[in-house]
């Protein structure tokens, strides 16, 4: 590997990190849209900053747009609390303004600066190695690594302080503020703290690969757990994970890093969206199949209960009776069987002991509805459940 | 969990290891920009240097994308040569920030005389970049390419100089032969309509009227304006034929027809011109001597 391989991997995983914190709590909060409507309402703030400062590489241009991020955020929420759009209106209000307002600016000045929305907007990940901290004719690296560096470092140091007045204005925003911690706070602390990571991202990796790594690593990590603090390490491995896959998918492809890295991530997604034990596509169909079969098996008994008649409990007559097909009726008189519940003497089925007390159970459970009844049900009947 | 995160930190080990391990070559390494360029460095380093293009046949180098191999090429790089005056857009700022000792970088178009350079419109207060479609500033692209190299690798000077020698002998020739082809066009039928204006250079070199639909106005866009305007133009002139480019979409000049279409002239698709890159590698239009020579052929002969 040569160095700038190793830098651009290296800027990629700290930008991974940076992002998927912050990420976390915006798709907890349901507010990832916001990390795509910052990316774009930042740039009135670009502008006025390059205009006041005359320079595309000064600290002010970074400070300003998390400013505007800031005032996007307010914004939204202004518009939100008049009760008269919903949230994801609100932000689709707010961005295209701003953005518009920055693209006017930048028109209106363009003949005068050299100043596009292109200069402005697009860092290019391949090109960082390229762009040094030069401190005293000493190299001290890239520049984007520097810079998202110190955003990590700002806001890890913030997660670990604020990390139990996050949880539970995230989780829980009246309860938060009975125990004096004010959820607004906190919500404008973790909205500037996205905004500035938004801003410096964008200048090292490119718009689209910054909400990305954003929403994509939180929105996989919330497949498999609800846990906060595992939430935040999973997401944390996701984008990782996916940064430097993705640059190596771009080295045997001969492709844009950014690009591959974006796929990489949706790949993953979709990887855990099928296969993750419990919320996982593949594991919930597998549930409900097993769930009908429930159903129909405690109709299935609880029909032989009612019915002390032999033709009645004839193996040939449930079909009909019940009206289930064929394959259906196999797999349930089978479950029931397996499990001791029945027995099938000359083509007649009756219940058996254990399947009495089922079925009490049951009736039971179908009359009082509640959960707690059929739990534990399951456990001590259910032997196919493992 | 745990295992989960086992799996992961396994695979990032595994992905991360396949390190392609590069052969040390002594040889010059030189990276270059627009295709015509490639080409160029190509005839004069012959198998002395290794040259890595950026960018492929048919790509606009104003939407140039870095791929993951072009960092390692340029990282490696020698010499740089690109053609400058705002032709490659952003990517001369990232020339500008990798400058060092051990990098060598030649804008080759700002070293020609401003004198000569057709200021651009579409290029504010700048100069017309497409500076290639003068066979004269390509020479000269050729000498300064030949300075550079010598300099840098001295002991096949003798080498990069025989190759100029032939390489400047063979634009000679391209010269004759395309003062011969475009002079069995009448000097009325000299006119060259395009997509955008690339042909500025072309058109003062032989005496042909140029005219660029998206050139006509300074947005990136023509409007609909633009589109009366150029088909008045046409008509009254009767044009024969207006010209696609190779990497501006077709929609426009199709558009432009239609327009001229409506108003009872018939003018034709004259094909397609190679403007901002090259044909595919290996093929005649592969090459800047091929190129200028289709280029030619093709407007001459749908013009007559």
């Amino acid at each position: 590997m040569t160095a700038p391989q190793i830098e651009i991997q290296l800027i990629a995983a700290v930008v991974a990190i940076a992002c998927a914190i912050p990420g976390v709590f915006l798709v907890l909060r349901k507010m990832a849209l916001i990390s795509d409507a910052i990316s774009h309402s930042i740039l009135p703030g670009v502008v006025i900053g390059f205009f006041l400062t005359h320079d595309l590489n000064s600290p002010w241009l970074i400070l300003l747009a998390a400013v505007t991020g800031v005032i996007t955020v307010v914004l939204v929420e202004a518009i939100q609390k008049t009760g008269l759009v919903k949230e994801d209106t609100a932000i689709g209000l707010v961005f295209p303004a701003l953005f518009s307002i920055g693209v006017i600016l930048i028109a209106k000045n363009a003949n005068d600066v050299h100043l596009d929305v292109d200069a402005v907007l697009l860092g290019e990940l391949a090109f960082a190695p390229f762009d040094r901290l030069i401190m005293s004719g000493l190299d001290l690296g890239p520049k984007s690594l520097w810079v998202m560096g110190c955003v990590l470092l700002i806001t890890l140091t913030l997660l670990i302080l604020f990390f139990k007045e996050l949880k539970v204005s995230t989780f829980d925003a009246g309860l938060s503020s009975a125990l004096g911690i004010s959820p607004v706070i906190m919500h404008y602390g973790l909205m500037s703290i996205s905004s500035v990571t938004v801003v410096g991202a964008f200048d090292a990796v490119g718009a689209i690969l910054v909400v990305a790594l954003m929403i994509a690593p939180a929105a996989t990590a919330y497949l498999i757990t609800s846990n906060l603090k595992k939430l935040l390490v999973l997401s944390i491995l996701f984008g990782v994970f996916s940064a430097l896959a993705g640059y190596w998918m771009a080295h045997l492809l001969d492709a844009s890093i950014s690009g591959s890295m974006t796929t990489v991530l949706g790949v993953v997604f979709l990887l855990v969206y099928l296969f993750a034990p419990r919320k996982g596509l593949i594991a919930v169909m597998y549930r409900q199949r097993q769930q009908r079969t429930e159903v129909s098996l405690l109709t299935f008994l609880l029909h032989l209960n009612n019915h002390q008649e032999e033709n009645e409990r004839h193996i040939n007559h449930l079909n009909e009776h019940i009206n289930w097909q064929k394959v259906r009726s196999k797999t349930v008189v089978d479950l029931a069987l397996k499990n001791n519940m029945i027995l099938i003497d000359n083509n007649v089925v009756s219940l058996t002991e254990k399947g009495k007390e089922f079925t009490e159970l049951a009736l039971e459970y179908i009359i009082t509805n509640k959960d707690e009844n059929i739990e534990p049900m399951k456990e001590d009947f259910f032997l196919f459940r493992g | 969990m745990k295992k989960a995160i086992a799996i992961l930190i396994a695979a990032i080990t595994l992905t991360s290891c396949k390190n392609t391990s590069e052969e040390k070559t002594e040889k010059l390494q030189v990276v270059t920009t627009t295709t015509m360029i490639t080409d160029l460095v190509k005839n004069i380093g012959g198998d002395f240097i290794e040259v890595n293009g950026l960018m492929g046949a048919g790509v606009d180098p104003h939407l140039y994308k870095a791929s993951e191999g072009d960092v390692t090429k340029l990282y490696k790089a020698n010499i740089i040569f690109y053609n400058g005056l705002h032709l490659e857009g952003k990517l001369v700022e990232v020339f500008e920030k990798m400058e060092s000792p051990t990098k060598t970088q030649v804008a080759l178009g700002e070293t020609l005389d401003t004198s000569g350079l057709i200021g651009s419109e579409y290029f504010a207060s700048n100069f017309d970049p497409h500076v290639w479609f003068h066979i004269e500033y390509f020479k000269l692209f050729a000498k300064q390419v030949t300075a550079t190299l010598s300099e840098k690798d001295p002991k096949n000077k003798i080498n990069f100089i025989e190759n100029e020698k032939i390489y400047l002998n063979k634009l000679t020739a391209l010269q004759t032969e395309i003062q011969t082809i475009i002079g069995t066009l009448p000097k009325e039928k000299r006119i060259l309509v395009t997509a955008h204006d690339a042909f500025n250079y072309f058109g003062k070199g032989y005496g042909f009227e140029v005219v660029g639909l998206q050139g006509l106005s300074t947005a990136t866009e023509a409007g609909v304006k633009d589109v009366q305007r150029l088909s008045n133009f046409i008509i009254e002139k009767k044009v024969k034929a207006i010209f696609v480019e190779s990497s501006v979409p077709r929609k426009t000049i199709e558009a432009l027809q239609e327009a001229v279409k409506a108003r009872g002239f018939d003018v034709k698709i004259g094909g397609s011109l190679y403007s901002d890159a090259l044909g595919n590698p290996g093929t005649e239009e592969g090459t800047y001597i091929g190129m200028f020579r289709y280029n030619v052929n093709t407007i001459v002969s749908e013009l007559k």
